[in-house]
């Protein structure tokens, strides 16, 4: 607690502020009293006020929600293989969301239904489909075997980004292959209220769930055998750690498109401020995931207005260097 | 290397195959083609600044966009354009034409189709591909057009180049004519900001820099778009489109649009165009092919814009 209250405190700030800063930065010139007077006195005739509260705000917080997610997921995924190289999308979640998005642009003539964009209903069944092959491939008599699982989950996405090459090669016109293009490329540029309440409750669930769970997953980094012994029942919490992923991940993807590094680099950057086995591990993991996530987003709005360049190239461009600088420090340790 | 003293004795009957094919040709040749001066040949700077060396009367012509197909019909003897691609389709006579893939290139087709110079544009296809088709011997000419009146400039070169001034000149005066005309009617009045968009997810839309600001002028509206963007369809965020509040919106009905973009953007039905109802569709060719029917396109413009 004494180590990760300053930690935690320090990354509130920066999100408070980073929050703030993507408030106030848009194509309507806004001042830090204008802010303010969206968000504690709003005018409902006023396209400033209208814009911070309606556009900015929503796609902050989709870009924050979206970085917790994985990044929560990617720490999970990280102990539930015990391998420093998992990422959330080891479950074949990216390359799911990606067939299930492909097929809904190629196949579907509308993209809307009853005033529903279906796109990333497509996405979320996709990647619900795939990791559950995955785990069924990848379990032995109910037992999930993380090894194995692994495999099948590196096998399976290369066969399924195989598919969405096959799709984009036979798609029959020029607006199919570029929708499939910009999906993958991912963005939060159509965030709203109304599509935040999803990974918004799954993520909360996640953290809660884990919160009370977190010295089991320390445990589980000493190998599934020590963890028996030590009284985790291994098996029922591999389960959880893997519902909470695909949930959470799925719900990530469905409205984000797939963002790359995070789910990956976060919780090794968490583990190094924090240790292995701290138990605000997952909170402080979802926190600098979101963070980055905010960050990289205003990063990639100010390089390239207004719609920014595609998120994922920032937060790789960005995130490396810092990854290996934290990497190569004497002191850290995977587990 | 080693000498040889005695001739090989393939050499003979290779002299004589290739006599008996010159023989023949010739009088292929003689039968069809009365031309004078057929290997004449000149050398002229193309749009982008390249030399292209070209025949002086080409017989064997073709391009490799649909647009410059349309230049093409409007100035060359149609009987001298010996193919087209996959996506030209305009004028009607251009279906009968053999197709040549232009993505990805089918340069075999092309050879196939021997032509004496191929024309292309500005952004279709790209300088490797240019490359590539010079190399098989083949000239290539691009024309790049930043304004109706460079269209117009565009068919009196075809017309010099294809050695076809009087036509090249007759079709730019004429529609001229028209634009002289249309931009008259539409020189009084205000001119509403017109936002036309390309794609909806994300949204991009015809920059300040396409043709469409200058057809605009035409047609009696303005870009809504007045920054310049280093891409010519730059991508625009909701924040960027409510405080430009386009007067009118162009890429697809009312009905359309409200299923596919405006139920995906809500925020979006504060803007003038939406309140307005001046959400409108034109045809996609018209707007995005810089051809001698951009004539027809300015009046499209002009006809919803009024």
């Amino acid at each position: 607690m004494r180590k990760a209250l300053p930690i935690l405190l320090g990354l509130l700030v920066l999100l408070i502020l980073g929050l703030f800063l993507g408030l106030k930065v848009g194509s309507l010139d806004t001042s830090y009293a204008t802010v303010f007077e969206a968000l504690f006195a709003y005018d409902a005739q006023n396209g400033t006020h209208y814009s911070i509260l309606h556009l900015r705000l929503p796609r902050l917080l989709l870009a924050f929600l979206t970085g917790a997610s994985l990044a929560f997921s990617g720490y999970l995924m990280q102990a539930l293989v015990n391998n420093a190289l998992a990422d959330p999308y080891l479950l074949g979640t990216a390359s799911g969301a990606s067939l299930g998005a492909s097929f809904s642009f190629v196949l579907l003539t509308d993209l809307t239904f009853m005033g529903l964009y279906l796109p990333p209903f497509f996405a979320l069944v996709g990647s619900f489909a795939v990791t559950l092959v995955v785990v069924l491939l990848g379990s032995r008599r109910g037992q999930l075997v993380p090894s194995q699982m692994l495999l099948v989950g590196v096998a399976l996405s290369s066969l399924l980004t195989a598919l969405v090459s096959l799709i984009m090669f036979l798609s029959d016109s020029e607006s199919q292959l570029k929708s499939v293009v910009f999906w993958s490329m991912g963005g939060f540029e159509k965030a709203d209220w109304s599509n935040l309440g999803y990974p918004a409750t799954a993520l909360a669930a996640g953290l809660v769930l884990f919160f009370f769970l977190q010295r089991h997953l320390s445990v589980l980094l000493l190998g599934a055998d020590r963890a028996e012994t030590l009284g985790v029942d291994v098996r029922l919490i591999r389960w959880l750690m893997l519902g909470a992923i695909s949930v959470v991940t799925g719900f990530a993807v469905a409205f984000s498109g797939p963002v790359g590094f995070v789910g990956l680099m976060v919780p090794h950057i968490t583990r190094a401020l924090l240790g292995t086995t701290n138990r605000f591990n997952l909170i402080a993991c979802a926190l600098a995931g979101g963070l980055f996530l905010v960050v990289c987003d205003l990063i990639s709005r100010w390089i390239y207005p207004p719609a920014g360049m595609p998120v994922g190239i920032v937060t790789s461009f960005f995130g490396v260097p810092f990854f290996v600088y934290l990497l190569r420090r004497k002191n850290y340790r995977f587990s | 290397m080693k000498q040889t003293k005695f001739l090989p004795f393939w050499l003979p009957l290779r002299l004589f195959v290739g006599l008996w094919c010159f023989l023949l040709f010739s009088a292929c040749d003689s039968k069809k083609a009365v031309a004078p001066a057929t290997a004449a040949f000149h050398t002229v700077t193309d749009d982008l600044g390249r030399k292209v060396k070209l025949p002086v009367q080409p017989r064997r012509v073709m391009a490799l966009a649909p647009s410059m197909t349309e230049m093409l019909f409007a100035v060359a003897d149609t009987a001298t354009i010996v193919g087209r691609t996959q996506n030209c389709d305009f004028p009607k006579a251009v279906l009968t034409k053999p197709v040549v893939n232009n993505y990805p290139m089918d340069y075999e087709k092309l050879i196939s189709l021997k032509p004496e110079v191929v024309f292309a544009t500005e952004g279709i296809i790209s300088m490797e591909v240019a490359a590539q088709v010079e190399k098989l011997g083949i000239p290539i000419y691009f024309q790049a057009y930043d304004s109706v009146a460079d269209i117009l400039r565009g068919l009196r070169n075809l017309g010099f180049l294809l050695h076809r001034p009087e036509k090249g000149n007759a079709v730019a005066d004429s529609l001229q004519d028209r634009l002289n005309q249309l931009a008259a009617d539409s020189a009084a009045g205000t001119r509403p900001r017109v936002l036309a968009i390309t794609w909806k997810d994300p949204i991009y839309v015809f920059g300040r820099n396409t043709l469409l600001t200058d057809k605009l002028r035409f047609a009696g509206g303005q870009n809504a778009v007045t920054e310049v963007f280093a891409q010519p369809y730059p991508a625009l965020t909701r924040e960027y489109i409510l405080k430009m509040n386009p007067e009118v919106i162009i890429g697809g009905s009312f009905e359309q649009m409200e299923k596919t973009f405006f139920s995906l953007y809500p925020e979006l039905r504060r803007i003038k165009a939406y309140r307005q109802k001046r959400i409108f569709a034109v045809t996609d060719d018209l707007m995005s092919r810089p051809s001698p029917r951009v004539v027809e396109g300015i009046a499209e413009l002009k006809a919803v814009l009024r």
